[in-house]
């Protein structure tokens, strides 16, 4: 039986069932809620000290303000204040009425703060209810058995407080109900190494009793006592990832080309200059979005315009001649930074982000273009610069200005900086596409932000538990909007990239690549396949792909025509 | 006798996870009864020293925050609280930058 959720984490895991269910009771119940709720809290603050040794702060961090929530004034008072008016109560409560009241009040007090809509409150909020869940075990003396042998953790949701708890290397995989890939076993997930998949719907149903379950972590899929036929179609699919990852190795330090010998540059995202070494290592042509946010954000001060040319400058020199492309600031009311004072916006993503900070913070940005001309000053070619959250021909006007104008500064200052810079704008909204020709005609380049671009075009939140599986980038709407681009910047003849997800999965470069897209920036790790699957393939075949995934109708049917035609035979 | 004070939130997680831990952790160091409301939303006042109730007021960085201390330590456990507060709750904020930048 086989069922299909959201890959959170690559790879691919076999094992015994384990499940995280309420638990067995196995001890002796606590009928005082108090009693039970000191008992949670030290039991939180030793996990806390087990996984701090192991140097997991960030969790340790989480299992603390846990040990204080089991011990909260409000919560005790407000299970206290609920039990002495409760007449249907036994005299003294029965350990269930009681687990009942807590489990109640936890619960109605994790509402509270899930209520306020904010996604780092929603964490918060579970984290209420995982500690309610705990006082409500101790209560009624059950125990969550813990996985014995390495297995597979089959749950609605994985509190990290449970995660934390399970012995190392007895957590093969995780395929969970709900959940998105930025959900805490997700994260956990990947930081282990062990494949998960999550947001898997009709999970728990169809368990059963199944004793097996294959998750892969890859293609996002959950299998339950495979057979013999599926269990060797599964080493098939990992004996095959194996075999391509040596063969994606082997080309390595050649440059990005079809079998024909097209030239696609394929360059890496990076997010700090940190980031080079790895970009360099994996093969990156260059950088095709360097994304400057780590300057700005978790600080309480705005970088210096010497401390930004400096991590500039730094990413610049690594590369010398090849392409960097820097993107300014790209924030918005979802991210405040206490420097900006962004207001608080009911729709962020249509809100001032991006470029649209120059309205409110223009010196902010024209700091950034400063240091990026003063970053380019000694290099042979001219430093690259990209807006974010370009709609409209005025944004690019007044990104046109903010430029100016920051050059005018240092030359005023008679300070060194490149002779030009070569400004370019991300596509990632509707109105951007639609307007690609007339944008083409006053930009040095294009590149298209896959990600944000197929937000906007669906009208669906990426991140969105239940959204997330239909946000796809291979739907041929997002695949028209950007052929659209293509078509919009032909007429200039300016270069068009694409620096989204969706460059670096390998079906969607081929695709990309077949709309005659000559640069494709990812991340680092995806170099090896995308290289690989372009070297498969010549030119015309792509653009024969290309061709009929515009016609499909659904990013399924995109999906398997591309496999269709790019599987080796 | 009560102290009362409003103080400006400018840590960038606002009282979330983890300055929401530090703040509760230093209020439930005194005697005195200590409320805490956002003046910003309009909420109501809980007591300062439940992470729970910190957490419900969904005070995010640029948020004001009002204190009531009522008790035998009130002076000492406000002067903390605004201290701790204005310097970012163990996060840091940028109370000079934000003044003097033009807009």
């Amino acid at each position: 039986m086989e069922l299909s959720g959201i890959a959170a984490a690559p790879g691919v895991a076999i094992g015994p069932v384990w499940r995280h269910a309420a638990g067995m009771g196995t001890g002796n119940p606590v009928p005082d809620a108090h009693v039970a709720a000191e008992r949670a809290s030290t039991e939180l603050m030793a996990l806390a000290a087990r996984v701090r040794a192991a140097g997991r702060a960030g969790d340790a961090a989480i299992f603390e303000a846990q040990a204080m929530m089991a011990l909260d004034p409000m919560l005790l008072a407000a299970i206290a204040d609920r039990a002495a008016r409760d007449p249907s109560l036994s005299t003294p409560p029965t350990p269930d009425q009681v687990a009942a009241l807590v489990e109640a009040v936890a619960g109605e007090q994790a509402d509270t703060i899930a209520a306020l809509e904010d996604e780092r409150l929603a964490a918060r909020a579970a984290d209420v209810r995982d500690v309610g869940a705990r006082i409500v075990r101790i209560v009624a003396g059950r125990s969550i058995a813990l996985p014995d042998v390495p297995s597979i953790a089959i749950a609605d949701d994985l509190p990290p407080s449970i995660a934390a708890e399970i012995d190392d290397g007895k957590l093969l995989g995780i395929a969970l109900e709900r959940g998105s890939v930025t959900s805490h076993a997700a994260i956990l997930a990947r930081g282990l190494g062990i494949p998960a998949v999550v947001g898997t719907r009709g999970l728990l149903p169809a368990a059963g009793e199944h004793r097996m379950a294959a998750v892969d972590g890859d293609a996002g899929r959950v299998i339950f006592d495979p057979t013999e036929d599926e269990l060797r179609a599964l080493k098939a699919v990992v004996e095959q990832r194996h075999a391509a990852g040596a063969a994606a190795r082997a080309l390595r330090g050649q440059p990005g080309q079809t079998a024909d010998g097209h030239r696609i540059e394929l360059l890496a995202n990076i997010g700090r200059p940190e980031e080079v070494d790895r970009a360099l290592e994996a093969g990156a042509e260059g950088v095709g979005l360097f994304r400057t946010e780590f300057l700005f954000v978790g600080r309480a001060a705005a970088p210096s315009e010497d401390e930004q040319a400096d991590a500039y400058r730094r990413v610049l020199e690594a590369f010398g001649e090849r392409p960097v492309v820097i993107r300014l600031l790209d924030v918005g009311g979802d991210k405040p930074l206490p420097y900006l004072r962004l207001a608080p916006e009911p729709n962020p993503f249509l809100g001032i982000r991006g470029l649209r900070l120059a309205h409110q913070h223009r010196e902010v940005l024209l700091e950034q273009v400063r240091a990026i001309a003063r970053a380019g000053a000694a290099l042979p070619v001219a430093p690259r610069l990209m807006a974010p959250m370009v709609a409209t021909i005025e944004d690019v006007e007044l990104l046109h200005e903010l430029v100016a104008a920051a050059l005018a500064e240092l030359d005023r200052r008679t300070v060194a900086r490149a002779a030009r810079l070569e400004v370019g704008i991300m596509i990632e909204v509707p109105s951007a596409v639609l307007l690609a020709a007339e944008l083409a005609q006053r930009v040095d380049f294009f590149s298209i932000g896959s990600n944000d671009l197929t937000q906007y075009v669906l009208a669906m939140d990426r991140t969105h538990p239940e959204l997330a599986s239909a946000a796809d980038a291979l739907h041929p709407a997002v695949l028209r909007a950007i052929r659209a681009t293509v078509d919009g910047a032909a007429s200039s003849g300016i270069e068009v990239a694409v620096c989204g997800e969706l460059g670096g999965d390998p079906l969607g470069a081929l695709v990309l690549a077949g709309f005659g897209i000559g640069s494709l920036s990812m991340d680092a790790g995806r170099l090896d396949d995308v290289r690989l699957a372009l070297s498969r393939l010549t030119l015309a075949q792509l653009q024969d792909i290309a061709r009929a995934a515009l016609a499909a109708t659904t990013a399924d049917e995109v999906r398997s025509i591309v496999r269709a035609n790019s599987t080796p035979t | 006798m009560t102290t009362s004070l409003e103080l400006n939130v400018r840590n960038p997680s606002g009282l979330h996870a983890r300055p929401a831990a530090v703040f509760v952790r230093a209020a439930s160091g005194f005697r005195s009864e200590i409320r805490v409301e956002n003046v910003t939303t309009g909420s109501a006042p809980v007591t300062a020293k439940s992470i729970i109730g910190v957490l419900g007021l969904g005070v995010s960085c640029g948020h004001r925050i009002r204190l009531v201390v009522d008790g035998e330590d009130e002076g000492p456990a406000a002067e903390a609280l605004r201290s701790l507060v204005e310097a970012g709750l163990e996060e840091g904020t940028n109370a000079e930058l934000g003044s003097s930048r033009p807009a």
